[in-house]
């Protein structure tokens, strides 16, 4: 294969579903021109065609495309290489433009341009009229809901120029005046707070208009669609933001109190009413742990979800975590080995998101494990990606159960053990979040592994490759 | 029982009886053929050598596929695996319109950069135009020109062996080529078949085969590009390349409207193309001599040309 030494006039980068992530000027120019912008689906009908393409047959093409930019016709050549993470999904493309010609486009034929209006006009009104030869109404059809009042007035005296029932702006002379120069006049129409352009468009021959017209009004704007109107509503009472604080502090205090009344710190007790009240502080305290992830839940869920990715050591989020729940698993005598000192394992990462994930399966691990077991943390890599793997010897999942585990609410069954069969889920989509994956590895009887993979990286570098 | 034919006698006649209708299918398309290559005053486009060429290059596409697949099993005889399975692969894949239509197209064109260089002493390598597209001022024309001749002077050798390596399908063809592979294997898919799926999926790049390369010195060179409709200064690869992006029309059609039939279909490429009547007519005279240049085409304009030929773009040659 011939290498081309290619200077690159501008490169861009599309994601999974065909947004434009990133762009220099020169593609973002004709983005824009196109009604497209930065982060929004590719705009650029040919160029989206050649990246769904190299994406779906995850080859990389070279080819040219065409487009306007309204002004000027752009013909160039672009070189689409899909992009694909470690498991193989495709993650977009990358773009690079290797020439870029414009040319004016050529001037249309009178002709041409006054179909296309006609076309164009067709397409976009909101309303609909026909007309007779006088201009007066005959009939009248839209799906505004704005123009009710508009249909409603014509119902009631049809048979009168249209020009009485809109307000032409700045025209004081009597209409109806001459076609043409109503033709693209702006007016507005009572009971619509929108902007209007009227369009006619003769029919008949030879003299046009003498067999009517039929009147297209056209909006400015689109009306605003329920869609948009309800946007707002989801922004009302959220858990994760407004719930969380307030719940929190009379659960912390009911643990507290409980956990007072355990330890006899008041004034001797019966041991009885101090058990109730270690089970008041456990049912507490799930209930704390439960908020929490359903306020994780609904961060991860949101569609701005991002992390900060940064360069961590694999090994100290590891030996962090056995830190943090060295005491839990030694309750249970389980002994937590860490990766050995030494050893370690850059990855490209949020640390206080590994961190949660590993605190996540750890405490799995431990919950699920019998007495006098052990749970392994091990790092690994493969490739470009940097492994962290968390081994029990528990009773492990079948197939069936690997399938399921990562679910939303999936307990496996199980319940009263303090798990709410959301932490796996929050975790894998953290992972996911940051460019990785948590996959699972089990047989019932030989124990489970599961394993979180991200983005490896070589040395501390700062910037990212 | 003995007047009651056993199970087994039935299913043999069975299998008798498809033969001969196999058989008889075959003998029915002898008739249009056989019709066809009479009628036609000479067979340019159905010669023995282009079948041999395109048999050629489409067994040279699976042997490849195969060694791919032989090297990812770690099969020691690479050779001996090709040459087992290879006519097979190579039936299956002549079975695919769009890859056939391309093979046909590249012998075509060989056989007329042939013609040229015999006729009009243009080399099948460097033409006038691409050299002095080399000497450009302008540093990436002159970088795509220079890897456009490369890639050129790669074919003029694969044709020469009637080859076609991989790389040089475009990226819906490699596509279509590996799709047919995984067919032609069935459930047989193997773990090696994936690996090396993967591999010559991750090697192939469309931007380094001849036909993107000359599209991109064609697409470089802007309003400029009339200069390539010239054939004997552009040579037949680049004229073919420009007729068919300047006129809207594929490639493959572009080659095949060289065809001496086909000479409506040229004088109208080239108009839509951008050329003036005379040039047009010259262009066409100098491709197909016989042919007797049209009133009607010297009177419409480029863009009625264009819209002709999209309107009346045929099944066999529309597709890009």
């Amino acid at each position: 294969m011939t290498s081309v030494e290619t200077r690159y006039l501008a490169r861009a980068r599309s994601d999974a579903d065909g947004k434009l992530v990133e762009a220099d000027e020169l593609v973002a120019q004709l983005q824009r021109a196109c009604g497209g912008a930065v982060g929004t689906r590719i705009a650029i009908p040919e160029l989206l065609a050649l990246v769904e393409k190299a994406q779906a047959y995850g080859l990389r093409l070279a080819r040219p495309f065409e487009a306007t930019d309204g002004e000027q016709r752009i013909t160039a050549w672009v070189e689409i290489s899909p992009i694909a993470t470690e498991d193989g999904e495709a993650d977009g493309c990358s773009i690079a433009v290797v020439s870029w010609q414009s040319e004016d486009l050529p001037p249309e034929n009178d002709t041409a341009t006054a179909r296309r209006r006609v076309e164009i006009n067709r397409h976009l009104a909101d309303c609909t009229a026909r007309l007779d030869s006088q201009q007066r109404l005959l009939s009248v059809e839209t799906e505004a809901p704005d123009l009710a009042q508009f249909v409603e007035r014509v119902g009631q005296k049809a048979g009168k120029p249209w020009t009485d029932f809109v307000e032409l702006a700045g025209n004081s002379h009597a209409q109806p005046l001459h076609w043409r120069l109503l033709d693209g006049a702006r007016c507005t129409v009572p009971g619509s707070s929108r902007d209007w352009t009227a369009h006619l468009e003769p029919l008949g021959q030879p003299v046009p208009g003498n067999a009517g017209f039929v009147l297209y009004l056209t909006a400015d704007q689109p009306l605003a669609d329920a869609g948009a109107d309800a946007a707002p509503m989801v922004e009302g009472p959220s858990f994760g933001r407004d719930l969380t604080p307030v719940l929190r502090q009379p659960i912390n205090r009911i643990i507290a109190n409980a956990e007072t009344i355990r330890t006899k710190l008041a004034g001797p007790l019966a041991d009885e009413y101090s058990s109730y009240a270690a089970d008041i502080a456990t049912a507490a305290q799930h209930l704390l742990a439960l908020i929490d992830d359903l306020s994780d839940l609904e961060v991860v869920e949101s569609e701005d979800f991002t992390t900060a990715p940064d360069r961590i050591e694999l090994a100290d989020v590891a030996r962090r975590a056995c830190g943090i729940l060295g005491v839990r698993a030694r309750e249970k005598g389980i002994a937590l080995v860490a990766p050995p000192e030494g050893e370690s394992q850059l990855a490209v990462a949020e640390f206080r998101r590994v961190l949660q994930i590993l605190l996540n399966l750890v405490a799995n691990a431990i919950r699920y494990s019998p007495d006098e077991s052990q749970v392994w943390i091990r790092l690994d890599r493969i490739g470009s990606r940097a492994l962290i793997t968390v081994a029990d010897q528990g009773h492990g999942l079948d197939q069936d159960e690997q399938d399921r585990v990562f679910e939303k609410f999936e307990r496996l069954g199980r319940s009263g053990d303090g798990g709410s069969g959301l932490g796996l889920y929050i975790s894998r989509r953290i992972a996911r979040a940051m460019d990785g994956d948590l996959t699972v590895e089990s047989a019932p009887g030989q124990g489970a592994r599961f394993t979180l993979s991200v983005p490896a990286a070589d040395d501390l570098r700062q910037k990212p490759r | 029982m003995a007047d009651a034919p056993s199970p087994e006698v039935e299913y043999d006649q069975d299998a008798l009886r498809e033969a001969l209708v196999e058989g008889n299918a075959a003998l029915a398309r002898i008739g249009p053929i056989l019709t066809h290559l009479l009628a036609a005053p000479d067979h340019s486009l159905f010669s023995d050598e282009i079948v041999a060429r395109i048999r050629g290059m489409c067994r040279h596409l699976a042997w490849q596929v195969l060694r791919a697949q032989a090297e990812a099993a770690g099969q020691g005889g690479h050779e001996p695996f090709a040459e087992r399975h290879g006519e097979e692969l190579s039936d299956h894949l002549l079975a695919s319109p769009a890859l056939l239509a391309h093979c046909h197209a590249l012998a075509i064109e060989w056989q007329l950069t042939e013609k040229l260089e015999v006729q009009y002493g243009v080399d099948p390598v460097l033409s006038p135009l691409v050299q002095d597209l080399i000497s450009s001022e302008d540093q990436n024309a002159a970088s795509a020109a220079m890897a456009a001749l490369t890639a050129q002077a790669r074919f003029a050798q694969t044709q020469r062996r009637m080859e076609l390596p991989l790389g040089e399908l475009s990226g819906d063809l490699f596509h279509e080529l590996l799709l047919r592979w995984r067919d032609h294997s069935g459930q047989l898919r193997s773990e090696a078949m994936i690996r090396a799926e993967t591999r010559l999926r991750e090697e192939f790049d469309e931007g380094a085969a001849r036909i993107a390369l000359l599209a991109r010195v064609v697409a470089g060179m802007g309003a400029d590009g009339v200069r390539a409709l010239e054939v004997d200064q552009a040579g037949a690869a680049l004229f073919l390349s420009a007729l068919g992006a300047r006129s809207g029309q594929s490639r493959i059609a572009a080659v095949l409207s060289t065809n001496h039939r086909q000479s409506t279909r040229l004088a109208l490429g080239l108009r839509a193309a951008g050329l003036s009547a005379e040039a047009a007519e010259q262009q066409q005279l100098r491709l197909i001599p016989q042919s007797a240049p049209s009133r009607a085409i010297a009177a419409i304009d480029a863009d009625e040309a264009r819209r002709l030929l999209t309107e009346t773009a045929s099944a066999g040659v529309s597709q890009s």
